[in-house]
């Protein structure tokens, strides 16, 4: 009897045991993440640098190479990744490419076991605020800096270089497209409502008073679910972000990206507005992709998490008029962008990394070639490429944003820890909890993690 | 003489076929090994470290329970996961006892279809069920809004998963109709085996349903209330898909529950060493809760 009484108790333990343990990568492989670190040190970038000098040297010859590519629009599908691939073989054909695709839910968990394991990819294409904030921050990145030729510097936009590199000045990207996110709304409510006066639909920009004007006059029309602050998790938060920067001209960072300036008068102001104003709701039972579910299903009269992709995907849903905008500010709109590119993993092996600048170099660089990558995205070039998407009406609409790209400051440190305090810090105040106290709270966490 | 009568086989054939015993259960051994024991013991040693992903890890001693013991997000959770407990565990056991008892006499088909409709959200995959909750508890379009508006209960759509006055009620409603099915099941076998010559000769002697009940079934059913009770325990300890696919632990960490935040944790920040800290300390807790059911259990 007291041996079945202990072997139930023992078998309790181990069901919750085992589960906790899954999770742990860290204790056993510590040597072999720490070998990855050590090789892909900073201190071993120069010697990256001087040696990718020799991108087309014969070193790359014969080289077998692995891309493993985030869902950044069409570069997520086989189909035209592999004709994107067959076009460098075309050129290339010394140099094998391996494609793998990742998505945003576990992209991350597959990278970091990769590194992990030794077995991280070659080549990756995805964003700043992994390829250099914590990827490049952790050495395990090599230096682009020989692809940084003058040319490239001169012709890629400044606001996307300073995202590429470093605090130190280190090249851990090489960009391939970008865009801004925008705002939406439901034009045929607003004009319904009588609240497209207030907006100045030529550029798809309005004033912080206009934009209150709108959402009460929609409100005032029996639309009482005008917009939402969703703050159920993380999805989407770049539009939270940047709906309460551009109200009153607050940062979220400061410009040196080393801390997190979100307790500003400016944001606790906005955080403020949006809790006193009727028709904006912090929605804690939501994320992005429900906000805009709603918004496309006519619940919603404007969505704050939105860019092209979603009107383009979402068209089938949407049976009204959409009408992209800029958050509302008193000045010029700083809107959240994404910036997105390729890193190259320090594996340790000088002809994979050759093969992979040169691979690099062709996608992003070769003349013909860069427009059909940068389609492939569906964003648009980080330089002047020309008008890529001639014919295009709604790429043509949306491009105008592009301009008011702001501060990209994902970079900062301690970023995975500020996104949730982020959305943390939304559903306190959306409780009741004291604005400044909630701001305050959520400065003190991210600032910490960014230490 | 006497002992070979008795036992028959050699000793040779004893030790071939305990050999060929362990042969036989040494895959499951292994497995066991591998995969249930080398993770537990695991666990516990990271906990004494500071172990993240892509560095070394970084022994701490015991300061990952020290700050475990100071968070008040952890501390939250705590309290989250007892409630759940305390709330589920009770409902669940007296429902389906009380389910079984009504259902586990019918006779044929109604017996085997409410045994059913009981056990359906056991069976549907949790993602399924969440996703159908999810849409009725809907601040804008769902359901229970809805009549509640409609027919005057509500003045007004409540935010059910993004108040913190309801979300960890909702979380708990949903927990009991996915929690209830195998109980159901367990107590119909349970009482379909009791004695029936002791209840008959009870009821001849003047017992009343209740007696008989109360001095002959639940005795004999008591040991299936034991797996029972400490099944849901375990169960309503390890909470975590619906949070995670519901509420996030929110709104305010109302819904954190200590199996969602190590998951946070250990996934979302990559802290496994305080997440498996985490971890060894619930395993105590359930492990003591286990021990107090089986004591009072053979007290009883």
């Amino acid at each position: 009897m007291k041996k079945r009484k202990l072997m139930a108790m023992a078998l309790s333990c181990l069901m919750v045991l085992a589960a906790a343990g899954c999770g742990n990568g860290g204790g056993g492989n510590a040597a072999s993440g720490s070998a990855a670190g050590d090789s892909g040190s900073s201190a071993a970038a120069p010697s990256q640098s001087s040696s990718a000098a020799q991108a087309e040297t014969p070193t790359a010859e014969g080289a077998e190479i692995t891309l493993w590519t985030y869902p950044i629009g069409k570069w997520g599908d086989a189909d035209t990744v592999n004709g994107l691939v067959a076009n460098f073989n075309a050129v290339h054909p010394e140099i094998k490419v391996t494609v793998e695709y990742l998505d945003y839910s576990n992209g991350d968990d597959q990278i970091n076991t990769a590194i992990e394991g030794n077995q991280a990819p070659d080549i990756v294409l995805e964003g700043p605020e992994r390829l250099v904030a914590n990827w490049g921050a952790k050495g395990l990145m090599v230096d682009l800096a020989d692809l940084w030729t003058a040319e490239a510097k001169s012709a890629i936009y400044a606001s996307v270089e300073s995202a590429c590199k470093s605090n130190d000045g280190v090249y851990y990207e090489y960009p391939l497209c970008m865009t801004a996110h925008t705002m939406a709304i439901n034009k045929d409510i607003f004009e319904a409502a009588g609240a497209m006066q207030y907006i100045d639909e030529a550029n798809g920009t309005w004033t912080t008073d206009d934009f209150i004007k709108a959402v009460q006059a929609v409100y005032d029309s029996g639309q009482a679910n005008v917009g939402a602050v969703y703050c159920n998790g993380q999805g989407g938060d770049q539009g939270t972000r940047a709906l309460v920067n551009n109200l009153y001209g607050g940062t979220f960072t400061n410009p040196e990206h080393t801390e997190y300036t979100a307790n500003s008068e400016e944001n606790i102001k906005a955080l403020q507005l949006l809790y006193d104003m009727d028709g904006i709701n912090y929605d804690a039972s939501i994320v992005g992709g429900d906000e805009i579910n709603m918004f496309c299903n006519g619940t919603l009269a404007m969505a704050f998490c939105w860019n092209v992709a979603q009107e383009k995907n979402n068209q089938d849903k949407i049976s009204f008029d959409v009408l992209p905008m800029a958050f509302p500010s008193n000045g010029d709109p700083k809107l959240c962008g994404g910036i997105w590119g390729f890193g190259i993993f320090n594996n340790g092996d000088e002809a994979k990394i050759a093969a992979a600048k040169t691979f690099i170099d062709f996608m992003a660089n070769d003349e013909k070639q860069a427009v059909e990558s940068v389609r492939a995205s569906s964003y648009w070039p980080v330089k002047d490429l020309g008008n890529i998407y001639e014919g295009d009406e709604l790429m043509t609409e949306y491009s105008k944003f592009v301009p008011y790209m702001g501060d990209y400051y994902q970079v900062v440190g301690g970023w995975a820890e500020a996104r949730t305090a982020w959305w943390n810090m939304l559903q306190q105040v959306g409780s009741g909890v004291d604005v400044k106290t909630a701001v305050e709270e959520f400065v003190a966490t991210s600032n910490a993690a960014a230490q | 003489m006497a002992a070979e009568k008795k036992n028959p086989m050699s000793k040779a054939l004893v030790r071939r076929e305990t050999m060929a015993g362990y042969a036989f259960m040494l895959p499951s051994l292994v497995f066991f090994l591998g995969f249930v024991i080398y993770p537990m013991v695991q666990c516990v040693f990271t906990s004494f470290f500071d172990a993240t992903m892509n560095r070394e890890d970084i022994f701490i001693g015991l300061a990952n329970y020290k700050e475990l013991f100071q968070d008040t997000v952890f501390l939250g959770a705590l309290r989250n996961t007892a409630v759940i407990v305390i709330v589920s565990v009770p409902v669940v056991c007296i429902f389906s006892l009380w389910v079984s008892s009504v259902i586990y006499d019918i006779k044929g088909a109604a017996c085997s279809a409410f045994r059913c409709i009981f056990y359906l959200p056991v069976v549907t995959g949790s993602v399924a069920v969440t996703v159908v909750w999810k849409w009725m508890f809907n601040n804008y379009y769902g359901i229970f809004n809805y009549v509640g508006t409609s027919t005057g209960l509500l003045k007004q759509n409540i935010n059910w998963l993004g108040d913190e006055r309801y979300a960890l009620g909702c979380i708990i409603l949903i927990l009991l109709t996915t929690s209830v099915g195998q109980p159901i099941v367990l107590y119909v076998s349970a009482l379909n085996n009791v004695d029936q010559s002791l209840v008959e000769a009870a009821e001849v002697d003047g017992a009343t349903k209740f007696q008989c009940f109360w001095k002959i079934k639940w005795p004999q059913i008591m040991p299936t209330t034991l797996y029972i009770l400490v099944i849901t325990t375990i169960n309503s300890f390890q909470c975590f898909a619906l949070i995670q696919l519901l509420t996030s632990g929110g709104p305010n960490h109302s819904t954190d529950t200590i199996m969602y935040y190590i998951y946070y944790n250990a996934f979302k920040l990559y802290r496994y060493g305080y997440g498996n800290a985490m971890g060894v300390v619930l395993a105590i807790i359930i492990a003591i809760l286990s021990a107090i059911q089986f004591k009072m259990a053979e007290r009883d």
